[in-house]
């Protein structure tokens, strides 16, 4: 079965078994490895990939239910040309990154929650991270940063991922 | 990466053109994240599968004002938002926002957790069960309603050739709860799970999932409970008469042992109501 999709903004055609679940796919045929294959179950949300802008496992998604989508990955939430996502800047900003395994899933979950919920309280963003398991148990710094991002960008009117504050 | 595999896949976009790929013995694909892991189970996947999220009637929410309709194909994720704040749906929406976790709930469908057959703790079983839902199917003969209850009876004899297409509810629920238990906050699968829901004439309806291999009603607390006055309700005596009338079997499982998922039922009970009676404004 021939796939076509958006990957990072580029055409994307993959032929092959239409169950290939799609994080082997950006790991294996386009050298993604930003996304991780951990669990391979969905609870750890180390492959969280957005697909027309929804963050979702890539372990459990079919490459043939991506067919006339949008997949965007840590690769393409920015550029190296471009500046970094707001979200990711505050990270390093924040030194909040540690084994960086669990990371990328959870800039990926992240980020689309600070576009979809600008005014999100410290409990809503914890509940946002309930899929991304961190075995360096580096959540509290994480939290904290996402709250500031969103507080600052609130004061000063601007965008965290697309949508005004 | 096994890209060698010759699989039929379809795309259905009208129901007619699925039933055509199941006669021909096609699996139903919904959001994936049941049948993706059978080969963690040591299950191949199958041979031919027919995917349903192109049909449109399958991917709304109708909310009248006398019932709701759930196509099988809506998300949790979007379940959750389409009845939040809709009067008597509390449990449901509280089992569609709590199941998993986000992003299995983005993905994750209501049909797919009715028509896992080996998932007991599907969170939207207990909750639509205690909803009195009636499930639409498509079958060879053409469509066929049937009482949640009887659906979950029969369905390994039911999803041999037929698809689930919708689910009804009707808006006759004053309050409803959904108490989880799982081991950590984030992301387990519940040890136990007790769905609650008041009726016009405020009587209670409980439903248990998790602690059997199905979920199912638990008619014999419903009946003791009815046995005293509806305004007697109480978290305290609720607890007690579950205690008494727990006729459950626990399945012993990775989680939890049998015997702990039965002897939890009780407390959960207790929550359920004390959350029954502040949502139904009686507390």
């Amino acid at each position: 079965m021939t796939v076509t999709f958006q990957l990072n903004g580029e055409d994307c055609r993959f032929h092959g078994d239409p169950m290939t679940p799609l994080v082997d796919i950006l790991r294996q045929e386009r050298f993604l490895t930003g996304t991780k294959a951990v669990c391979r179950e969905g609870f750890c949300g180390a492959c969280t990939v957005h697909v027309d802008d929804e963050a979702v496992p890539s372990c459990l998604k079919p490459i043939a239910l991506v067919q006339g989508c949008a997949v965007t990955t840590i690769e393409g939430l920015s550029s190296g040309n471009h500046p970094l996502h707001p979200l990711q800047a505050a990270f390093e900003a924040a030194d909040a990154v540690q084994c960086g395994m669990c990371f990328p899933g959870m800039v990926m979950s992240l980020s689309a929650f600070v576009r979809d919920n600008p005014h999100a309280s410290r409990p809503e963003i914890k509940a946002a991270m309930v899929g991304n398991i961190c075995r360096c148990t580096g959540y509290e710094r994480i939290v904290d940063t996402v709250a500031d991002c969103l507080d600052q960008a609130r004061k000063a009117g601007q965008l965290v991922g697309g949508v005004h504050v | 990466m096994a890209s060698s595999v010759e699989r039929s896949f379809t795309a259905a976009s009208t129901l007619d053109e699925a039933m055509a790929a199941r006669r021909q013995g096609a699996a139903v694909l919904a959001g994936g994240t049941w049948m993706m892991r059978d080969p963690r189970r040591g299950i191949d996947l199958p041979e031919a599968v027919v995917a349903l999220h192109r049909i449109p009637a399958l991917s709304k929410v109708e909310i009248e004002p006398d019932h709701v309709v759930i196509g099988a194909a809506v998300t949790h994720a979007v379940l959750g938002r389409a009845l939040y704040g809709a009067a008597g749906f509390e449990g449901v929406v509280a089992a569609a926002e709590g199941a998993a976790n986000p992003g299995i709930r983005r993905v994750a469908t209501v049909g797919g957790n009715l028509c896992a057959l080996d998932f007991a703790a599907a969170d939207l079983v207990p909750a639509l069960l205690v909803c009195e839902a009636t499930v639409e199917l498509e079958t060879v003969e053409g469509p066929k309603l049937l009482g949640i209850s009887d659906f979950l009876k029969d369905r390994h004899t039911l999803l041999t050739d037929g698809i689930v297409t919708r689910i009804h509810l009707r808006r006759d629920l004053v309050a409803s709860a959904h108490i989880r238990l799982p081991l950590r906050k984030a992301g387990d699968y519940p040890v136990a799970i007790v769905s609650l829901a008041m009726d016009k004439d405020k009587r209670c309806r409980i439903a248990v999932g998790s602690v059997e291999p199905v979920a199912r009603r638990w008619t014999a607390l419903e009946q003791a409970m009815r046995a005293g006055p509806a305004s007697a309700l109480d978290p305290e005596r609720a607890a007690e008469l579950a205690l008494e009338h727990n006729d459950f079997q626990g399945r012993d499982g990775k989680e939890a042992e049998g015997w702990y998922r039965r002897q939890v039922l009780p407390p959960l009970v207790k929550r359920g109501v004390a959350a029954l009676l502040k949502t139904g404004g009686l507390a």
